[in-house]
């Protein structure tokens, strides 16, 4: 090697970057010639005194930020993973049904408290108070027993047999219950004065133009709303479109009754 | 020759889960992120920025880090990318290329290295104020590949693939941004009185 070819290698070399054949030769060129020797020291020298620089550290403040993030994203990262690996976002989608399937399913209070109720009369032997398969009786009952303008609404046509009544608590207040069977399966019918302030979180449905909250609690259908007097749950085995149906009737026979 | 160069660099990590290990891997090299960014920013607060978002970014992109290339050298590349973007989003100018400002300062510097010049007599007498000054003072393109190879000693291969040219880039850049820097330490070294001026 001669002092061109070192002075055109000289940054890689003292870098360390240059292949071990190229390395000897320039050791060798640099041991037997004072003036290369020279550039080479004082580029070494150089970037010693570029390595020589104080190396600042990142401030601690910044450190805890970074920190911080990190462990924000990863509780992110686990806690929804598509948020980070869009390309499960469609495993994310049947994960988002099972999650919210759950609150769907949480009862509101009152839906709840009737679900129990009816589970509770559908054990007892007598579960009515009074038992009548005749709506203007039962009505006529719940008036002189305690002063409540009850519709019993007759589905009879539809094979739904009123068995009789009792008054029930719900909400802390005094409820209306009837008591139907279809079959061996029994239809709870609750008219609770007043509008439930939270009625149900839940699914919406609509039915020949109303809306009503329709949901499931402890295997049992239930369908529910308010009419602005008073609120409604309908509590049983049967079909959700029964039900509706029975709901249906109940609110036609009330409107029907009210602008008489 | 060009083993491992600053000790420890190259981490090796075995599986690759969301994140898992990011702290004890790219952690420990925070301040090394920050000193670049540092001297690619040239403002604290700016520097600050760019390091969390690169370590987010990096965070992100964990599981896409080659197991057994330099980590430091990976995140230097995020925290650039980061920077870059930065300026281009503030309509700022982009000279990641550096190839034009190569040949404009070439005509303007000349040969100032060569050996036995004046310059070589004022290293011991450098202050630290001096080399933050003339390091400012250079063009993005040479004072990347400077910081990058002479102050977090990364191999010219390393330094090449965060910068995103060849290796011969770095090269040049290298040797023309040290003989820049050299002359403006010199001319620091003569205000200061250390360098006489010889005729």
């Amino acid at each position: 090697m001669n002092c061109a070819e070192l002075q055109a290698r000289l940054h890689p070399y003292v870098d360390g970057e240059l292949p071990v054949a190229e390395t000897t030769a320039a050791d060798a060129h640099a041991a037997a010639c004072p003036s290369c020797a020279a550039r080479v020291g004082h580029e070494r020298e150089f970037r010693r005194l570029l390595r020589r620089q104080p190396r600042e550290a990142a401030p601690p403040e910044l450190r805890a930020r970074i920190v911080a993030d990190v462990r924000r994203a990863r509780r992110r990262a686990r806690a929804a993973p598509w948020l980070v690996a869009p390309a499960v976002a469609a495993a994310a989608a049947a994960l988002v049904v099972v999650l919210l399937l759950p609150v769907l399913r949480r009862p509101a209070p009152l839906v709840a408290e009737l679900v129990n109720k009816h589970i509770a009369y559908a054990q007892v032997e007598r579960a009515a108070e009074i038992t009548s398969g005749d709506p203007a009786a039962l009505e006529e009952w719940f008036r002189q027993r305690a002063g409540l303008r009850v519709v019993v609404p007759d589905y009879s046509p539809s094979g739904i047999r009123l068995l009789g009544a009792r008054l029930a608590e719900a909400h802390e207040q005094r409820a209306a219950y009837l008591l139907y069977e279809k079959g061996h399966t029994l239809l709870s019918v609750f008219m609770v004065p007043g509008v439930a302030t939270e009625l149900e979180p839940g699914a919406r449905v609509t039915y020949r133009g109303h809306e009503y909250a329709q949901l499931e609690v402890k295997g049992y259908h239930a369908v529910a709303w308010s009419d602005g007097r008073a609120t409604f749950g309908l509590v049983s085995m049967l079909s959700y479109d029964a039900l509706l149906e029975c709901a249906a009737r109940l609110r036609a026979e009330r409107e029907q009754r009210a602008s008489l | 020759m060009q083993v491992s160069r600053g000790g420890a660099l190259i981490l090796w990590r075995g599986t690759a889960q969301a994140g898992d290990g990011f702290e004890q891997v790219a952690l420990p090299h925070l301040d090394a992120i920050y000193r670049v960014a540092l001297r690619l920013t040239r403002n604290r607060a700016e520097a600050e920025d760019v390091v969390q978002e690169a370590c987010l970014r990096a965070f992100r992109g964990f599981h896409r880090f080659n197991p057994g290339t330099n980590v430091r050298a990976w995140l230097f590349t995020i925290a650039r990318n980061v920077f870059l973007n930065r300026l281009r989003r503030e309509g700022r100018e982009v000279t990641a290329d550096g190839a034009t400002l190569e040949s404009e300062r070439e005509s303007t510097t000349g040969e100032a290295s060569a050996g036995g010049s004046p310059e070589e007599e004022f290293f011991q007498t450098v202050l630290h104020g001096d080399v933050d000054r003339a390091l400012n003072t250079l063009p993005l393109a040479f004072r990347e590949v400077i910081v990058l190879v002479d102050l977090e000693e990364l191999s010219y291969k390393e330094a090449a693939e965060v910068v995103g040219c060849p290796v011969g880039t770095v090269m040049s850049r290298l040797s023309r941004g040290r003989r820049l820097l050299r002359v403006s330490l010199a001319h620091f070294a003569r205000e200061h009185g250390y360098l006489r001026e010889r005729a």
